[in-house]
């Protein structure tokens, strides 16, 4: 199943063309990563996937629904999609359970509630022990497992994560990695945009802008040196 | 094989004699990889045998002046579009065709640099499943590992190839 869709899509920015016409769908289960150089269009894209932003031309569909025809966008993000960003993540004053348990309570859900889903959450992502730690008191690691969890609660199934490896070491970024792709295996789907390559191998797909157009590492024949 | 098709690059812009042919390869590889003359004249012979080069007389030293065929562009043309595979060769290959490359007039050096990226993608994902594949077992993780870094190094370097290479033509 498809999760979400860009139909050739196209976005300026003034006289700038971020975007000139790409198409990607990311379906359940799916790892997509997104490379280029800087300001290649990786974050515009990320934003319109998110409903973040609207498109200049083209269609944005999430699970079936084109966002041109959604009124309440701030909605269907809140019950859709989840980001994960190099930082401005966690809300230093809230616990790690209160950060999870935030969107939950923005959607009026009752705060035992929210808490018991902000916990199963955190378990799923291994650092259900550290839930009622401030994040000053957390690793990098655990912060940006935190974060995801927070993108994850309440069944959102579309992860939008923008260099979500920003200030980690390797090992700390491949631990992050392997959960991402764990959450795709138990059924979300996840839109990565990332600068490292070894990162980036972890999807599925690894698409790459450059110039506001797509090309994607599909086969080429290769040479044999010798 | 490299020296071929380096020779070829060089003999796309213009007849060349085999000292200069020596001289040019050095200079464009940064001599990574020195030659002699007589593996100069060892591939130029065999060129010469596949229809990729043609010797066409001498200058007023008597040194015989090659010049490509249009079967040796066909070739050279070829070798430019298809990304080195990371599991046998010799490293060199790469950095001797992306030098070849940014020498050459007709080559879209930023189709080069992206087909090679793609294709060092390919295999960092292969690297990257059997990682996973292989669960606890620390040595084998570490070995992976290593080949995950010695691409990784690649993809950097290409990145840097393309930024080089698009400043200095702005």
């Amino acid at each position: 199943m498809t999760v979400v869709e860009l139909r050739d899509v196209t976005r300026e920015h003034g006289q700038v063309h971020a975007l000139r016409g790409v198409s990607l769908e990311v379906g359940q289960g799916e790892l997509v990563a997104v490379m280029g150089p800087s300001g290649s269009g990786k974050s515009t894209l990320l934003n319109l996937a998110g409903g973040l932003d609207r498109p200049t031309s083209g269609a944005v569909l999430i699970e079936g629904r084109d966002l041109a025809g959604v009124r309440d966008l701030a909605a269907l993000r809140r019950g859709s999609v989840g980001y994960v960003f190099q930082d401005l993540n966690l809300i230093p004053s809230l616990t790690a359970a209160e950060n999870v348990m935030l969107p939950r309570e923005l959607d009026g859900v009752r705060a035992a509630q929210a808490r018991r889903e902000a916990l199963a959450v955190l378990a799923d992502v291994g650092v259900d022990q550290i839930a009622d730690r401030f994040p000053e008191e957390l690793s990098g690691g655990q912060r940006q497992r935190v974060a995801i969890a927070r993108a994850l609660v309440g069944e959102r199934r579309l992860l939008l994560a923008d260099e979500p490896t920003g200030a980690l070491d390797t090992a700390t970024g491949d631990e992050i990695l392997h959960l991402l792709r764990e959450r795709c295996d138990a059924g979300a789907a996840v839109l990565l945009v990332t600068h490292e390559p070894r990162y980036a191998a972890w999807a599925d797909r690894v698409v790459y802008l450059r110039d506001g157009l797509i090309a994607e590492a599909s086969a080429v024949r290769l040479e044999s040196s010798r | 094989m490299s020296i071929r098709h380096g020779l070829l690059a060089l003999l796309s812009s213009a007849p060349r004699y085999g000292y200069q042919l020596r001289v040019e390869f050095e200079a464009s590889t940064g001599a990574t990889w020195p030659l002699n003359i007589g593996q100069v004249y060892t591939t130029l012979s065999r060129l010469e045998r596949d229809g990729l080069v043609a010797p066409g007389g001498a200058d007023e030293q008597g040194r015989a002046v090659y010049t490509i065929t249009e079967a040796g562009r066909e070739e050279l043309e070829r070798w430019f579009s298809t990304p080195v595979d990371h599991s046998d060769r010799p490293r060199d290959e790469l950095v001797i065709k992306i030098a070849m490359a940014v020498a050459a007039t007709d080559v879209d050096v930023g189709e080069v640099i992206q087909a090679q990226r793609m294709a060092g993608m390919r295999t960092l994902q292969d690297l990257t499943r059997a990682k996973r594949a292989t669960g606890g077992g620390l040595a084998q993780r570490l070995v992976l590992e290593s080949m995950i870094f010695k691409v990784e190094a690649e993809q950097r370097w290409l990145d840097h190839c393309e930024a080089v290479v698009k400043e200095k033509n702005q």
